[in-house]
C-alpha cells in the first residue's frame, strides 16, 4: 500500500514505528484460519495468544516506563491497531490499553503488571447506553456494550460522584455477565454488579480518575479509527487483487472505468483516513491536550468510521455474489467495520463533537 | 384445450380495489400462521411448506396466473395489492421461483404437454424450483455460461456448474440455461432446460451467507441425462426466453417493498433510541420517506404498463438500481442511529423488528443479484440513453 504522501513523523519516530509493525505482523501472522475459528465460540479469543501481545509489550505500549509499559507514543500505538485491524485479532487490546492507562494514573500496582502482560483481562465497563462518551450515570445499573467480556478476569467500574469519577474494581465473581454476538463473532457484554453497600461495587482504586477516563477513552476511540483503518487497507488490497484477475465480458473487471471510479473513490477515503488518523497520532504525541486533542480524536474517528463502511460497502460490490459468502475473507472486514464503527463513538457523534470543539475563525 | 381448473371460484379481479383489499386481508390474518410473522431469514421449504401449502389450497399461490391455469388472473394493480396485504402482515417469502419465474415462462413459450406437466405441480407444491442460471465465471456475462447440454438422440447428457443457486437445496426441479450450440455467436447458443434434481449426477452444495444462513448453493451436474421433452421454446432460443422474464424479474425487484419494510424497522428503532424528534434525524427520515414515495410513483407508471399488456422497456433497470439503494441508504441511516447496538448479530431486546445489523446485511446483496446495478447502469447508458 503507497504511504499517501509523507507521515507527520520524524525519522526516529518512523523508524520506530515501522519496527512496531513488524513485530505486530510477525505475531499475527497473515492467514485469517485462527480468526476464523475462534468466531462465534467463548471467550471468542486466544488467551495464550493475548499473553503472547502482551509480553510484547503491546497492551503497556503507551503507558509510561515507570507504571510497567514501553512509554511509548501514540504513532506506534496507531501503528500497532492499524495491523491488529488488518489481522482482524479478536483479542480485546484496544479495551485492554484503555484498562491499563486508568489502572497506572490510578496508581494500582496489583492487577496492573498482570493487565499489563496479557495474563488479566480487566476490562472498563464505562458506557450505560449507546452513542455516548460519558462514563455511566449510576454506580448499580448495568454497564452496556463491553467488548469481550465472557473472557474477563476483572472489570473496571468508574464511578461519578458529584463532579469526580472514582474508580472501582470488580472480580469477575462479583458480576453477572451477559453476552450478545455480534456481527463479527465476537461478542459486546452487558455487566452487572452484585449488590452491594457503600458507594460502588467491589473495592475503590481511586477517588477521581476522570480526566485520566476522558483522555483513554479518546485513546481507544483513535486506536479503533486506526484498526478500522488497518481493516480498510486489507479489504481494499483484496478487492484490488481481485479487480485485476476476475474476468468477465473476455476483461479483467478492473477494466471497466465504472469500477475504477469506485476502486478509486475508495483509495481517496483510505487517504484521508490515514491522514486523519496520523495527524491526531502526532497531535498528541507533541503534547497536544484539551479541547485541541480531543477535537482532532473526534475528526479521525469520525472520518474512520464512516469512511471504514463506505469503504467495506465499496469492497464487497466489486466483488459480486462471492462477497457475499462467508467462506470469503473480504466479508469478514464489513462486519468487523459494523463492530468497530460505533465503539468509543460513532461518526455523527464525533463530527459533532469536532464541531463543537473547535470555535470557527470569523474570516473569509 | 384442457383447462386446469381454477381452485378460487370467484373471480377476485373482477372486484373493486378496496373490497378485494380487505378481503385478502382477511383472510391471511386468519389464515398466517402467526409464528412465521417477519422472519428474520429467508425461510427453507421445511419452515415455509406450511403457508405455501396453505395459499395453494385457496387456490391463491398464483396471483398474476391466468385462471385456465389455476391462478387468479389479476390485473397487475390487483397483484400488487395482493402483495401489499401479504407484506403488510409480514408474510414470509416462499419457495416461489416456479410461481413467479418458471411458471410465467411455460405459461408464455411451453408446450400444451409441458403446460400440463408442469404447472399443476407447482399449484400444489410437489414440484418446488430453483433457478440455475450463473456459474462461476459467468455472473454478470451470463451469455459466456459453459455448462453443456449434449444431444444424445433420446436425451440431452448436461455437464457443468451453477452457483449462487437460491434455495437449491429444497428444490425439487431446476431451469437451466444451458450451452446446447458451442459454434454460434453467444447468446445464440443458449437453450432453456428443466431438470429433476433427483436425476443421477446432480450434486447440492449450500453456501454459508454473510448472514450465516444457507441460503444460496452450488449445484453440480455430472453427466446428468435430462429428456428431450424438457426443453422449452426452441433449441438455441433461451436466451431471448431468459431476458424476457428478466423484465418481470426488475419490476419485482424493483418493488417499493423492501425499503418500504426497512422504513418502518428505521422508524421503530428511532423511537427506541429517543432520537426519533432529533432534527438530524427527522431531517434524514424526511428524505427518505420522500424518496420512498418518489419510487412508488415511479413504480406505478411501470405497473400501468403492465396493466395496459404492452412490454416493459429497458428503462425498467432504474427502478432496480433506486429501490435497491434506497433499500440500503435506509439501512445505513439505522445503523447509525442504532449506535453499538449496530454490531449485533441477533435482534436488540429480542425484539425481532429491532435487527438493524441484520437489516444492513441483508441489504447488501440487492445491487448484486437480479443482475449488479453496475450492469442495469451501463443499460441504462447503453440501451436506453444510446451513448456511444
Ligand atoms: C443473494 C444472491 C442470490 C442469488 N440467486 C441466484 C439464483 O437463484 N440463480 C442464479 O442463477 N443466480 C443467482 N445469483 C447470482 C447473481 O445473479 C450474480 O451474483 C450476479 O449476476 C453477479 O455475478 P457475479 O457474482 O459473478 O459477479 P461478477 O459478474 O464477477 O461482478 C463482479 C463485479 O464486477 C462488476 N462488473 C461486471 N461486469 C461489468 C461491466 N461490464 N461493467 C461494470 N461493472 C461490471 C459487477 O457489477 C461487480 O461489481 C444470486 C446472487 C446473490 C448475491
Amino acid at each position: 500500500m503507497s504511504a499517501a504522501g509523507i507521515a507527520p513523523f520524524d525519522e526516529e519516530r518512523l523508524e520506530s514505528i515501522s519496527m512496531i509493525r513488524d513485530s505486530a505482523r510477525g505475531l499475527l501472522g497473515a492467514d485469517l484460519a485462527r480468526v476464523r475459528a475462534l468466531r462465534f465460540t467463548e471467550p471468542g479469543f486466544d488467551p495464550a495468544k493475548l499473553a503472547e501481545m502482551g509480553q510484547a509489550g503491546w497492551i503497556g505500549l503507551a503507558v509510561p516506563e515507570q507504571a510497567g509499559g514501553a512509554g511509548l507514543g501514540m504513532g506506534e500505538a496507531v501503528a500497532l491497531a492499524e495491523e491488529l485491524g488488518r489481522a482482524l485479532a479478536p483479542e480485546p487490546v484496544i479495551p485492554l490499553m484503555l484498562s491499563a492507562h486508568l489502572l497506572a494514573a490510578a496508581g494500582e500496582e496489583t492487577v496492573l503488571p498482570l493487565v499489563l502482560a496479557g495474563e488479566a483481562v480487566a476490562l472498563t465497563a464505562w458506557q450505560d447506553r449507546a452513542n455516548t462518551l460519558e462514563p455511566a450515570a449510576s454506580a448499580d445499573g448495568a454497564r452496556r456494550f463491553v467488548p469481550m467480556g465472557a473472557g474477563a478476569s476483572h472489570f473496571l467500574w468508574p464511578v461519578r460522584e458529584g463532579g469526580r469519577v472514582a474508580l472501582h474494581l470488580l472480580v469477575r465473581d462479583m458480576t453477572e455477565v451477559t453476552n450478545e454476538t455480534t456481527q463479527d463473532g465476537g461478542h459486546l457484554s452487558t455487566v452487572r454488579p452484585e449488590p452491594f453497600v457503600g458507594h460502588g461495587p467491589g473495592s475503590h482504586i481511586a477517588d477521581d480518575i476522570g480526566e485520566a477516563l476522558a483522555e483513554g477513552l479518546d485513546r481507544a476511540a483513535l486506536l479503533t479509527a486506526a484498526a478500522l483503518l488497518g481493516g480498510m487497507e486489507a479489504a481494499f488490497a483484496m478487492t484490488l487483487d481481485y479487480l485485476r484477475t476476475r474476468q468477465q465480458f473476455g476483461r479483467v473487471i478492473g477494466s471497466f472505468q465504472a469500477l475504477q471510479h469506485k476502486a478509486a473513490d475508495a483509495k481517496m477515503q483510505v487517504a484521508l483516513t490515514r491522514a486523519a488518523v496520523e495527524q491526531a497520532a502526532a497531535a498528541l504525541d507533541a503534547g497536544a491536550t484539551g479541547d485541541a486533542a480531543r477535537a482532532l480524536v473526534s475528526r479521525a474517528k469520525a472520518r474512520a468510521s464512516e469512511a471504514g463502511m463506505l469503504v467495506q460497502q465499496a469492497c464487497l460490490q466489486l466483488h459480486g455474489g462471492i462477497g457475499y459468502t462467508d467462506q470469503y475473507d473480504v466479508g469478514l472486514y464489513l462486519r468487523r467495520a459494523m463492530v468497530l464503527a460505533p465503539a468509543f463513538g460513532g461518526a455523527a457523534l464525533h463530527r459533532r463533537r469536532f464541531h463543537a470543539l473547535t470555535p470557527e475563525t470569523e474570516d473569509a | 384445450m384442457n383447462a386446469i381448473t381454477p381452485r378460487e371460484p370467484l373471480d377476485l379481479d373482477a372486484m373493486p380495489d378496496e373490497a378485494f383489499r380487505l378481503h385478502i386481508r382477511a383472510w391471511i390474518e386468519e389464515n398466517y400462521p402467526p409464528e412465521l410473522r417477519n422472519p428474520p431469514k429467508r425461510l427453507h421449504w421445511e419452515e415455509n411448506k406450511v403457508w405455501y401449502l396453505k395459499l395453494a389450497e385457496k387456490g391463491w399461490l398464483c396471483p398474476g396466473w391466468p385462471r385456465e391455469y389455476g391462478g387468479l388472473g389479476l390485473s397487475p394493480a390487483k397483484q400488487i395489492i395482493f402483495t401489499e396485504e401479504l407484506e403488510r402482515w409480514g408474510c414470509a417469502r416462499c419457495n416461489d421461483h416456479g410461481i413467479i419465474m418458471l411458471g410465467p415462462l411455460v405459461i408464455r413459450y411451453g408446450t400444451e404437454e409441458q403446460k400440463q406437466r408442469f404447472l399443476p405441480k407447482i399449484l400444489t407444491g410437489e414440484h418446488i424450483w430453483c433457478q440455475g442460471y450463473s456459474e462461476p465465471n459467468s455472473g454478470s456475462d451470463l451469455a459466456s455460461l459453459r455448462t453443456e447440454a449434449v444431444d444424445m438422440g433420446d436425451h440431452y447428457l448436461v455437464n457443468g456448474q451453477k452457483i449462487w443457486t437460491t434455495l437449491a437445496q429444497d428444490a425439487n426441479w431446476i431451469f437451466l440455461l444451458v450451452r446446447t450450440d458451442k459454434t454460434a455467436k453467444k447468446q445464440e447458443g443458449i437453450s432453456f432446460l428443466l431438470a429433476d434434481m433427483t436425476s443421477p449426477g446432480i450434486t447440492v452444495r449450500p453456501i454459508v451467507n454473510l448472514e450465516m444462513h444457507d441460503e444460496f448453493c452450488e449445484v453440480f451436474l455430472d453427466n446428468v441425462k435430462v429428456p428431450k421433452e424438457n426443453l422449452v421454446g426452441q433449441l438455441n432460443k433461451g436466451w431471448d426466453m431468459a431476458k424476457a422474464l428478466l423484465s418481470f424479474e426488475r419490476i419485482y425487484l424493483g418493488s417499493p417493498r423492501q425499503s418500504a419494510y426497512a422504513l418502518a424497522r428505521l422508524r421503530q428503532l428511532a423511537e427506541k433510541m429517543g432520537v426519533a424528534d432529533d432534527p438530524l434525524f427527522a431531517e434524514r427520515y424526511a428524505r427518505h420517506r420522500a424518496d420512498l414515495e418518489d419510487l412508488k410513483a415511479l413504480y406505478a407508471r411501470y405497473v400501468a404498463v403492465l396493466k395496459q399488456g404492452r412490454p416493459l422497456g429497458a428503462d425498467v433497470s432504474q427502478l432496480k438500481v433506486i429501490q435497491s439503494e434506497l433499500f440500503q441508504r435506509i439501512t445505513e441511516t439505522a445503523l447509525e442511529v442504532a449506535g453499538e447496538n449496530a454490531a449485533l448479530f441477533g435482534p436488540m431486546e429480542g425484539n425481532r423488528h429491532l435487527n438493524p445489523g441484520a437489516l444492513y446485511i441483508q441489504a447488501r446483496p440487492t445491487s448484486i443479484y437480479g443482475g449488479t446495478n453496475e450492469i442495469q447502469r451501463n443499460i441504462l447508458a447503453k440501451n436506453v440513453l444510446e451513448l456511444p
